[in-house]
Formats: C-alpha cells, sequence, structure tokens
C-alpha cells in the first residue's frame, strides 16, 4: 500500500503542480493572486468538450482550439476587466479576480448546466503499468507527470532566456522602471494572463478525464494548486511543481496512514505551517524590495 | 381628544377581531387555486438533483390541465436554492409570508430541509415528500411534516441484506460521504451487521470536496471487502469507479438510490457502472406502469427538451402522496384537514412504494427495490419491492 499511496500521490501531484504553474506564472509577473485561475481552465474544458462533443471534431482540432480560448479569455480577462481599475492595488485587483471567478463559474453553468458530463480524453487511466510491486500507474497518470515537467522546463527557460520573459520578470520588480526601459508593461501583463490560462486549461482537460466535467470541476484543484504554490514559494516556478507532488504525496500518506477524514485538511495545514515558519515557501528566496 | 382616542381603539379592536375571522381562511388556498412552493438545486453542486423540482412543476401542470384538484388549480413556485441551506431558509420565508403559499412540495436534500425544519414546524407549514431519504423528517412525528422517501437507513438495510444473503458476500465495506446522508446510510449497514453479530469489513468517510480518492481505495482493497456499498454524490461515485479500476480493485459494488440514475452514471464512469447493484425509490424509466405510462405523455407535451431520467420523474412521486391528501381534505382544505386526509393514507401505491400514514407514523414509504447496470446504462430489476423492516 505504501508504495501505491507515494504514486498515487505523485500522479495527483502532478495536477496540483500544474495549477500551481497557472498561479504562479501571474503572481511572477503581477503579484496578483488569481483566484478566477480555477474557473478560467473550467470554462475552457467546457469550450474542448464543446468542440468535441457538440461539433464533433477530435481531439486534434478540439485542444489546440480551445486553448487558443484559453489564451483569449486569459488576454481578455486582464485587458477588459484589471487594467481598467482605477488606481489599482494588489487587494483590490485580487477582488476583481474573486469577481470573475463568480462571473465564470455562473456563465458555465447557465450555458452548459451542472449535470456532471464525461469528458473524453485520447489517453486512458485504466491502462497501468507496474512500475514497483503491487503498484501501478496509469498511462493518464504518466502523461500528466511529463506535461507538468515539461511545461516547468519550458516556462523556466522562458523566463531565463528569452527577452519577452525577461521583460516580465522586470514587470514584475518595478513596474514604473520597467516601463522607462521601454516594455510595454500592459501588454507584457496581457500575455502573461493568457499563458497562466492556458497552462490552466491544461490541467482542467486532465483533471476533467479522471473527474466528471461541471461547473465545480476546478474548485479543488485550484485551491490544492494554491496550497503548492505556496509551499513551493509564490514566485518559483521548480517549487511549485514540488510543492504539487509534495502536497499530493503528504495528502495520500496522511489519508491512508493517518486519517481519512482530514486528508483534505491537509494542504491547508501546510499552508499555514508554512506562513509560520518559511513564509517565502521551501524554494524562494524572499524578494525583500528597498525603498 | 378622549373620545376621538376610543374610536380610534375601536377601529384598532374591530379590525383585530375581522382579521382574526380572516384567519379562518387558509393561507395560499382560494376556491380556486391552491398555492405550492418547492427549493431545488438548479445551479451548484447538487444540481442533477434539481430535476426533482421541475418534474413536480410538470405534474401540477398535468393536474391543472385535467381540472385541477376539487377544482382548484395549483400555483406553483420553484426556487433555486443552490443547495445552500441559508438560501433555502430564506426562501421558504419569504414564499410562506410574501407569497402566501399554503405549503411546500418535495424539495432536495438533507441540510437544505433540516435547515428550514424548525421554522415549518413552528408555524405549522403542511411540508410533504422532501426529496432526501434523511431519518429526521419522520422520527419524531411531527404534525404537517410527512416523509415518502424510503429513508437510508432502511434502504442499506435491504443492500446489505442482499449481499449477504443473495450473492454470498462475507466483507462488506461501506464508502460513504462523511455527512447526514453518508452516516444515515452507514447506520442502517451497521444495524444489519449487527443483528447477526458480524461487523462491515471497514467504513470509509470521503468529504465532498474530495476529488482525489485513491487512498479511499486502497483502503477498501486493503481490507479486502468484497462488496462495497457507496453511499456518495455522482461526481464522486464516478471517481471511485475510475480509481478502483485502475488499481485493479473489483468488488461487487453497490449504490444507494441517490446513484439510481444509471444512463447518467454509466456515462460518466466511462462504462464502469456496469455490474452495479442499486437500490430504487421509484419505477424504471422504461415501465410499463400506467401511471409512468402516463407521466411520460405529460413530460412529452409539457416539457419536451428534459431528460426522462429518474430525478425528473422522482418529481411526480414525491408528491403524489401531498395531492392525494389534498383531494381527500375536500372542498374544505385547512392545515388539519389536510392533516387528517393524510392520516387515513394507507397503502397508496403511485410510481413509488406502498405509502401508508397514521396519527403517529410520518414516514410513507419503507420499501425499496433493486436493479443491476446493464449495457449502454440500462437497469434491469432485480426484485420486486422489497421491505426495510
Amino acid at each position: 500500500m505504501f508504495s501505491q499511496l507515494i504514486i498515487s500521490g505523485i500522479a495527483i501531484g502532478a495536477t496540483y503542480a500544474l495549477m500551481a504553474l497557472a498561479m504562479v506564472i501571474i503572481y511572477k509577473t503581477s503579484e496578483v493572486l488569481n483566484f478566477a485561475q480555477g474557473d478560467m481552465a473550467m470554462l475552457s474544458a467546457f469550450v474542448a468538450y464543446f468542440i468535441l462533443e457538440d461539433q464533433g471534431l477530435g481531439f486534434a482540432a478540439a485542444f489546440p482550439l480551445a486553448l487558443l480560448f484559453a489564451f483569449c479569455l486569459g488576454a481578455v480577462l486582464e485587458f477588459g476587466f484589471l487594467r481598467r481599475a482605477k488606481e489599482p492595488t494588489v487587494l483590490g485587483l485580487i477582488i476583481i479576480t474573486l469577481g470573475l471567478q463568480m462571473i465564470l463559474y455562473g456563465l458555465a453553468s447557465w450555458r452548459w448546466g451542472s449535470d456532471q458530463k464525461n469528458f473524453p480524453f485520447p489517453v486512458s487511466d485504466f491502462e497501468v503499468h507496474e512500475i514497483l510491486p503491487g503498484a501501478v500507474i496509469s498511462d493518464l497518470n504518466l502523461v500528466t507527470l511529463g506535461w507538468a515537467l515539461l511545461l516547468m522546463l519550458l516556462l523556466f527557460a522562458f523566463f531565463r532566456y528569452t527577452k519577452l520573459g525577461v521583460a516580465m520578470k522586470a514587470t514584475q520588480q518595478n513596474h514604473v522602471v520597467a516601463r522607462i526601459m521601454g516594455i510595454r508593461v500592459n501588454r507584457i501583463l496581457m500575455l502573461t494572463w493568457g499563458i497562466s490560462s492556458m497552462v490552466g486549461a491544461s490541467a482542467a482537460f486532465l483533471i476533467a478525464s479522471t473527474d466528471t466535467l461541471d461547473p465545480n470541476l476546478m474548485w479543488n484543484p485550484q485551491l490544492k494548486g494554491f496550497s503548492a504554490a505556496v509551499l513551493g514559494g509564490m514566485t518559483s516556478l521548480p517549487g511549485a511543481v514540488a510543492g504539487g507532488f509534495i502536497l499530493g504525496v503528504i495528502e495520500n500518506l496522511f489519508g491512508g496512514y493517518v486519517s481519512v477524514e482530514f486528508k483534505s485538511v491537509v494542504a491547508f495545514a501546510v499552508i499555514v505551517l508554512i506562513l509560520c515558519v518559511r513564509p517565502s515557501g521551501l524554494f524562494a528566496r524572499h524578494y525583500v524590495r528597498k525603498v | 381628544m378622549a373620545k376621538r382616542l376610543f374610536l380610534a381603539a375601536a377601529l384598532l379592536a374591530a379590525l383585530a377581531l375581522a382579521g382574526g375571522a380572516w384567519a379562518g381562511v387558509t393561507k395560499g388556498v382560494s376556491d380556486t387555486t391552491i398555492k405550492i412552493g418547492q427549493w431545488g438545486p438548479q445551479t451548484g453542486p447538487a444540481a442533477l438533483w434539481g430535476a426533482v423540482a421541475r418534474g413536480t412543476g410538470v405534474y401540477f401542470q398535468m393536474i391543472n390541465a385535467e381540472g385541477g384538484i376539487n377544482g382548484r388549480k395549483i400555483e406553483y413556485f420553484l426556487r433555486d436554492d443552490a443547495y445552500q441551506p441559508d438560501r433555502t431558509k430564506a426562501i421558504v420565508k419569504d414564499l410562506y409570508e410574501n407569497v402566501g403559499v399554503f405549503g411546500f412540495a418535495s424539495g432536495v436534500g438533507t441540510s437544505p430541509g433540516m435547515a428550514v425544519m424548525p421554522y415549518l414546524v413552528k408555524n405549522q407549514i403542511p411540508w410533504v415528500g422532501s426529496a432526501s431519504g434523511s431519518t429526521h423528517w419522520a422520527y419524531p412525528p411531527k404534525k404537517t411534516i410527512f416523509a415518502v422517501y424510503p429513508n437510508y437507513p432502511d434502504e442499506a438495510k435491504v443492500l446489505v441484506r442482499y449481499a449477504l444473503d443473495t450473492l454470498g458476500k462475507k466483507k462488506i465495506g461501506f464508502l460513504y460521504q462523511n455527512d447526514d446522508y453518508g452516516k444515515g446510510g452507514l447506520e442502517g449497514a451497521q444495524a444489519e451487521m449487527k443483528k447477526r453479530g458480524l461487523k462491515l469489513a471497514i467504513e470509509v468517510p470521503t468529504e465532498v470536496m474530495d476529488t482525489d480518492l485513491s487512498s479511499h481505495v486502497l483502503k477498501l482493497k486493503e481490507a479486502g471487502a468484497d462488496a462495497v456499498v457507496l453511499w456518495l454524490l455522482p461526481k464522486q461515485a464516478a471517481i471511485t469507479m475510475g480509481t478502483a479500476a485502475k488499481l485493479g480493485y473489483k468488488p461487487q459494488w453497490m449504490a444507494c438510490s441517490t446513484l439510481s440514475d444509471a444512463p447518467l452514471m454509466y456515462k460518466i464512469t466511462k462504462g464502469l457502472w456496469k455490474g452495479v447493484i442499486f437500490g430504487n425509490f421509484a419505477e424504471l424509466p422504461d415501465s410499463d406502469n400506467p401511471l409512468m405510462v402516463k407521466y411520460r405523455k405529460a413530460q412529452q407535451e409539457f416539457a419536451p427538451k428534459e431528460r426522462w431520467g429518474v430525478f425528473f420523474y422522482a418529481g411526480f412521486g414525491f408528491v403524489e402522496p401531498m395531492v392525494e391528501g389534498i383531494k381527500r381534505a375536500g372542498k374544505d382544505l385547512t392545515v388539519d384537514s389536510f392533516v387528517k386526509a393524510m392520516e387515513t393514507i394507507k397503502d397508496f401505491q403511485g410510481i413509488f412504494g406502498k405509502v401508508t400514514y397514521g396519527p403517529d407514523r410520518r414516514q410513507g414509504i419503507r420499501q425499496v427495490f433493486l436493479a443491476k447496470c446493464e449495457d449502454k446504462g440500462q437497469a434491469k430489476r432485480l426484485s420486486d419491492w422489497i421491505d426495510a423492516e
């Protein structure tokens, strides 16, 4: 049971890691916690479902189109709502994202109803490989795991080695100076939201295939993703991914050996503990703003 | 001045007296109409069960089209509470105090119902057929509250008895939602085991928001349960089936009647629901029971877009006893005459099991039947109505 708990923990942790990545990308550039993250992803999953089931197109068309939708959705929300905020404070922006979350949730409930739906996926969760004696991992788990790691590496490289990535980092550290240096801060923020929304959407596709698709799809994953991001340090991409895996494993071990009732609460205990002991997270250096 | 005051007082007294006389007119009942309300989740996590309230609407439309009850047409008020008890409270208060309904029909959910029960009891408002199998409605009996749904402990007893006696299973596991709903089932299963000097092999609780159930399923597997009874929401039942399939765990799955929408369950479990045995409080969708045929026709006429699923037509079934009671109360319909009429109902059968009430009996149905999910989510009936006791 022990090895299976660890493997199941890593598998579920990969989905937390993806959500954590999505949250960290936005936080890294604007220091805004995006509470609409989960429902932006949920809406994109519904769009994928719509293209697959109602339009009858294949996965090869549905997923790219839905990701494109996710990018546009992120960009539009930034452009249409966050940028409109007058004299924005970080808190004000966070509250805007809370409002967006409610709008998106309502929109999905209205358009698709809240019946559970089956979300088709090309990779099976029932084709399994016994990688340790008595412990299995499914094809879908492997894909999720690989995707989380790949995205982490790509994003890491993007932020470190591309001009655009560096510009994004600069935007976070100081809007004004970034602007003076010729960075179009607004455009950077819009782009960040687009990319983050795509990462979240890919997580939603993977989660919906083992879960059922309904407007509440991303409620739990978003909370867990947020916890994972805090655990890893809100600004570190590898930290977010490691945080996701650690959280998944801790949860499963706790559920397996200590108390299955309090399994879901562990995530919150972790947040509180980390905020007390190491507020900058396990993998991030605390960024001290010098005046 | 004093004279004027006296006049005003007299006027007030006269008004108060007249008000007393008006109280003789029952709230929500006129010569031509009866106002009836219902809450039901049209949005939120339990919205799947919200079809109940829409089913009741169609049932009332059908009755109105046939001329109403004793010459009165039903005015129906459906409100969405999103399965949030505080909203249910506001809805019930508004419908009773502002709209002025006679009573409430059905209404989904244990916690929403629990939230409003004290108010309904205090104001002696009729409430019939909660769409929840909780034992709180009927035990202890309350004058104006009538339960229809066979309660969860009764249903769990029948399922466990079937697993032990008919299927010959030895180790029964129980996976339940950690709240009133799940614990109700657990209690019944424990009681049935205890009666035979046995114990459940393992009891595993889940929280509503859990979406990763691998440690739960591993626990069941470790305990070696050869039959597992599920008392969950459809979403979690689907996750459980997927996780178990992945981990190669194949007990005989059994499920509560809240999961009896076999075509839906088959679809959202990607076919894994095949072989699951589940409790039923209502006839199967394709039943040729004459009432079912009639109701299906009403659905095609009044709500052709609705899916003919169990939770939709359950909205008819939960309310059949209420309509019967109103009918029996006759032209002089008051809360008291309604309660008296309800208490005369004995072995009344619509599309559910047999309903019986009495002066101190408020639990209408104490029987369920079992069915098994076959290919494509077809349900095959395994038994006739089985009494819990």
